[in-house]
């Protein structure tokens, strides 16, 4: 109940105890100068699970796992937990929401124009928000922070850990670069239109949804034209171009199915002109179980928006089905969940992954949608999503069955360090 | 015994619901239906009694709207001519209670901030979404109580989600007197406590007046009682010594009962211990204030507080009082250290669980606030099955002087039955059928809501173009036929 935040790894480690199932372990006479047997050294930390999910299909049973520098250094199933070790019912690897929402207020984007693929949000981040720590707390160890939905394309991501050092650059992971920008009628929601005399700069801003998708075509378009015409050159062509070419992942906020047809309509435009193929993500695409066949033709992936009691959800009004999840997966589609961030309210993204099991999606598919497809969205898969050897040591520790509604995330660690205490 | 009830209800229908039940002493009211006269059966996998061991390959059968008896398929004997509802594969609970809510009312609060003497049955809507709501989260019983804007608000009234009038969805008529610690919108602190007080001794001068008046041979309180056409016959022209706990009027006796204005009778009961209060609570600070109010007014052993979450604080105060408590839907509460801004969780049922102080889960119906799903919440936050599932039951019920009627599978109580397709509390189980009274009232197959929600489907008549004409059509009788055995 009482959380107990930033408790030092040290408070769980044992002594340096002899390991107990160590080969060649035999009491050493003191003096004894020969070679000491090339054991490994004590860990950081060991955790015991009577199930840990490892999130490649497997169900490790009575799994003892040690951590040395951050990362999981061993895993081993069938083994009882040594004295003082904690013990917990399940772990599984830390969840990752690739649509946190954490910005701080509306200057967290630049709106002077409406298209800064430049822009790196990172700039903006306060790492002193308590989110960071309510979202560590529900076992989400690893967020995408994207600029606000308040322009066209806001900018750059930053992909971060929910705890660690604080400031920006030494938490921010290496993860694929990623493009982030908006359809629908957030991106032109303040601006206006201008009669007579226009007043201010929101006048000159797109008002429609048509003038949104126009800015997206106008931007990709500049900046292919701006490689042959070094004059027409402008701040962020050259991300734009890298997006077109598959180098940046271009995730696009579209809830409604109108605004994830010309999503991915734009995708499509941009193969048939020749100018690129993106990578594209729809990001909150709550109707994407309207018209599945154009994503999967597009390939592309979705992260679905947090499930709600009568369905509607967005300032576009969009309905998700709650077998919304459990359909693009059936249909071949990758999908991620997210809770939107740490708002008020129990609705944490463990269970956003037990209301998509409540839609239909299994168990399995549940935890990949909140581990391994966002970790391979962020091109981190050889660093997060799974428990395995060499992962980042960043895990959730249950007090029962995963995504259940009777169970929760009692203690978290995140590169190592205990988080919260499942003591 | 059906004919009876039935003959009570037109009664209750046709003449003032309040003085009657006053004389009936707020019995149990069973308000048969004409089909709760048939007999009705569940088999079910499992049968949750929630009154004792689970039992396998169960049956319920009820008659006349009651369990008349539940036992394994081999020792109970299903009658002849019960309809069967035959469902191995499911399992069976008690429906859920719903301590207290102000939903399914057309308005929940009233701009009058004393206003004891209205119902809220005359503000009831038997066709509000939420009742059907009730139905697919598993309530099937609810008390209505005014909302929190007022200072003493209106007399409460027990329903089940079924039934096209107010008198068809009845359980329990007067469930009690809605007050408010808690300032209504526009007062300080002070007023709101100054009027509270002001108001019971209000009712005390009134009394005192009366017995004057009949001392001093004054006939006005009768003509005025004449005037306004009040029944005076039988229990209500006699007069009865007070009977409270608290303060006292002496000489009451020489008033009849129906002399007394019908504005203050509420309090009147609530005073003598007729009626339950249900108080709520804003803030910690709001708690002493309800406390003190029904200590000094004699009530204080048949009061509810109706707590915002922020009361845990006060959880030693509501111990020592000795009251039981609704919980709101938040059940997770951070409190952020103001020096050093670190933030603290506190899981609010454990608290009231381990002060010992009996409580009640409460809903809005939503995703994360269903009372099953808040249940669970306090699963994972370790209570037992048996403990969760009584502050959804059994605790509620006996908060309403409802224990052994509702909440349970037992012999005498409400024929009212879920049948879960797992356990209640787990995110992947829903429920398929609700039976009210011995009634199916709900089948999820049917329920295009549900279909809409979990499915995608598009309700019929929404559709903006018909390709296939001819499913239309079938899909049409289908749900008319569904219409009609609501």
């Amino acid at each position: 109940m009482i959380w107990t935040p930033f408790l030092h790894a040290a408070c769980l480690t044992l002594c340096a105890p002899p390991l107990q199932d160590a080969p060649g372990a035999e009491p050493q006479e003191p003096e004894a100068p020969k070679a000491q047997p090339a054991a490994a050294p004590p860990a950081d930390l060991r955790l015991h699970a009577e199930r840990v999910y490892t999130g490649t299909g497997e169900i490790l049973k009575n799994a003892l796992i040690e951590v040395r520098e951050g990362k999981i250094s061993s895993l081993r199933p069938g083994r009882s937990a040594p004295e003082g070790v904690p013990q917990v019912k399940a772990i599984t690897a830390g969840m990752i929401d690739l649509s946190a929402r954490l910005h701080s207020n509306f200057n967290s984007v630049e709106q002077s124009t409406e298209v800064q693929p430049h822009l790196d949000v990172a700039g903006s981040v306060n790492l002193y928000d308590k989110r960071f720590a309510r979202l560590a707390r529900t076992g989400v160890t690893t967020i995408l922070v994207n600029p606000l939905d308040r322009n066209v394309i806001g900018g750059r991501g930053v992909a971060l850990k929910t705890h660690g050092p604080m400031e920006v650059e030494a938490r921010r992971l290496k993860a694929r670069p990623i493009l982030r920008g908006a359809i629908g009628s957030e991106p032109s929601a303040a601006n206006h239109a201008a009669f007579g005399r226009p007043t201010d700069f929101y006048s000159r801003r797109p008002t429609t949804r048509m003038g949104v998708e126009w800015e997206w075509r106008k931007a990709f378009f500049d900046a292919v034209a701006a490689k042959r015409l070094p004059e027409m050159d402008f701040p962020g062509a050259e991300d734009l171009r890298e997006a077109l070419a598959g180098k940046r992942t271009v995730m696009i906020q579209a809830w409604t199915t109108q605004d994830i047809r010309t999503a991915v309509y734009l995708d499509e435009e941009m193969q048939r002109e020749g100018f690129g193929d993106l990578d594209l993500v729809i990001d909150a695409g709550a109707e994407a179980w309207k018209e599945p066949a154009m994503l999967v033709r597009n390939s592309t992936i979705v992260v679905l928006p947090p499930h709600t009691a009568g369905g509607r959800i967005g300032s576009d009004g969009a309905f998700l089905a709650w077998n919304t999840a459990n359909q693009l997966v059936e249909q071949g589609l990758t999908v991620c969940l997210s809770a939107h961030g740490a708002g008020p309210g129990p609705a944490t993204l463990g269970h956003q992954a037990g209301f998509a099991m409540r839609g239909g999606l299994s168990f399995d598919q549940a935890l990949a949608a909140v581990t391994t497809a966002p970790a391979a969205v962020l091109g981190l898969s050889d660093r997060l999503g799974t428990v395995a050897e060499g992962m980042d040591a960043d895990l959730a520790l249950w007090n029962g069955r995963p995504f259940a509604a009777t169970s929760r995330v009692t203690g978290v660690v995140i590169d190592g360090t205990v988080v919260v205490n499942p003591r | 015994m059906i004919q009876q009830s039935t003959s009570l209800l037109q009664r209750i229908a046709k003449t003032h619901l309040a003085l009657t039940l006053g004389l009936l002493g707020c019995s149990f009211l069973l308000s048969a239906q004409a089909e709760a006269g048939e007999k009705y059966a569940v088999r079910a996998g499992t049968v949750h009694t929630l009154a004792g061991d689970a039992i396998t390959n169960g049956v319920i059968v009820i008659e006349g709207g009651r369990i008349t008896a539940v036992g394994s398929a081999d020792d109970v004997k299903i009658p002849w001519d019960a309809e069967v509802l035959d469902v191995p594969h499911l399992e069976a609970y008690p429906g859920f209670v719903e301590a207290h809510t102000s939903s399914g009312m057309d308005r929940p609060n009233e701009s009058v901030a004393v206003a004891p003497f209205l119902n809220v049955r005359d503000s009831i809507d038997p066709v509000a979404f939420y009742f059907e709501d009730c139905l697919r989260s598993g309530v099937t019983t609810i008390n209505v109580q005014q909302g929190n804007a007022c200072i003493i608000g209106a007399v409460g009234m027990v329903v089940k989600p079924r039934g096209m009038t107010v008198e068809e969805m009845l359980v329990r008529p007067r469930s009690g007197l809605k007050i408010s610690a808690a300032p209504k919108s526009g007062m300080s602190r002070a007023t709101q406590a100054q009027t509270l007080r002001a108001t019971f001794t209000g009712l005390r001068t009134h009394l005192e007046d009366l017995v004057q008046q009949k001392r001093s041979g004054n006939d006005y309180s009768r003509r005025e009682a004449l005037y306004q056409g009040r029944d005076l016959s039988g229990e209500r022209g006699k007069g009865r010594a007070m009977m409270s706990k608290g303060w006292t009027v002496e000489g009451l006796e020489l008033v009849p009962r129906g002399e007394v204005d019908e504005k203050q009778e509420p309090l009147l009961d609530l005073v003598e211990g007729r009626i339950p209060a249900w108080i709520y609570c804003g803030a910690p600070m709001d708690v002493r204030l309800a406390l003190e109010i029904a200590r000094d007014n004699g009530f204080l052993g048949r009061t509810v507080l109706v707590l915002d979450d922020s009361c845990w604080k006060a959880a030693d105060l509501i111990a020592e009082a000795g009251v039981s408590v609704v919980l709101d839907s938040t059940l997770v509460r951070t409190e952020t250290d103001p020096k050093t801004e670190e933030e603290e969780e506190v899981f609010i049922p454990g608290v009231f669980k381990d002060k010992g102080i009996p409580f009640a889960l409460s809903s809005r119906n939503s995703s994360t606030e269903s009372l099953w799903f808040q249940a669970a919440m306090c699963m994972a936050h370790g209570f037992t099955r048996a403990e969760a599932l009584a502050a959804i039951t059994a605790t509620p019920a006996s908060m309403l002087g409802l224990e052994g009627k509702v909440g349970c599978l037992c012999p005498g109580a409400a024929g009212n039955v879920l049948l879960t397709s797992g356990d209640p509390l787990s995110v992947t189980s829903f429920v398929e059928y609700v039976v009210i009274d011995g009634n199916l009232v709900y089948d999820r197959s049917t329920d295009i809501r549900t279909q809409h929600l979990l499915e995608g489907v598009v309700p019929e008549g929404t559709e903006s173009h018909a390709e296939e004409p001819e499913v239309e059509e079938d899909t049409r009788k289908k749900a008319g036929d569904e219409g009609g055995s609501r």
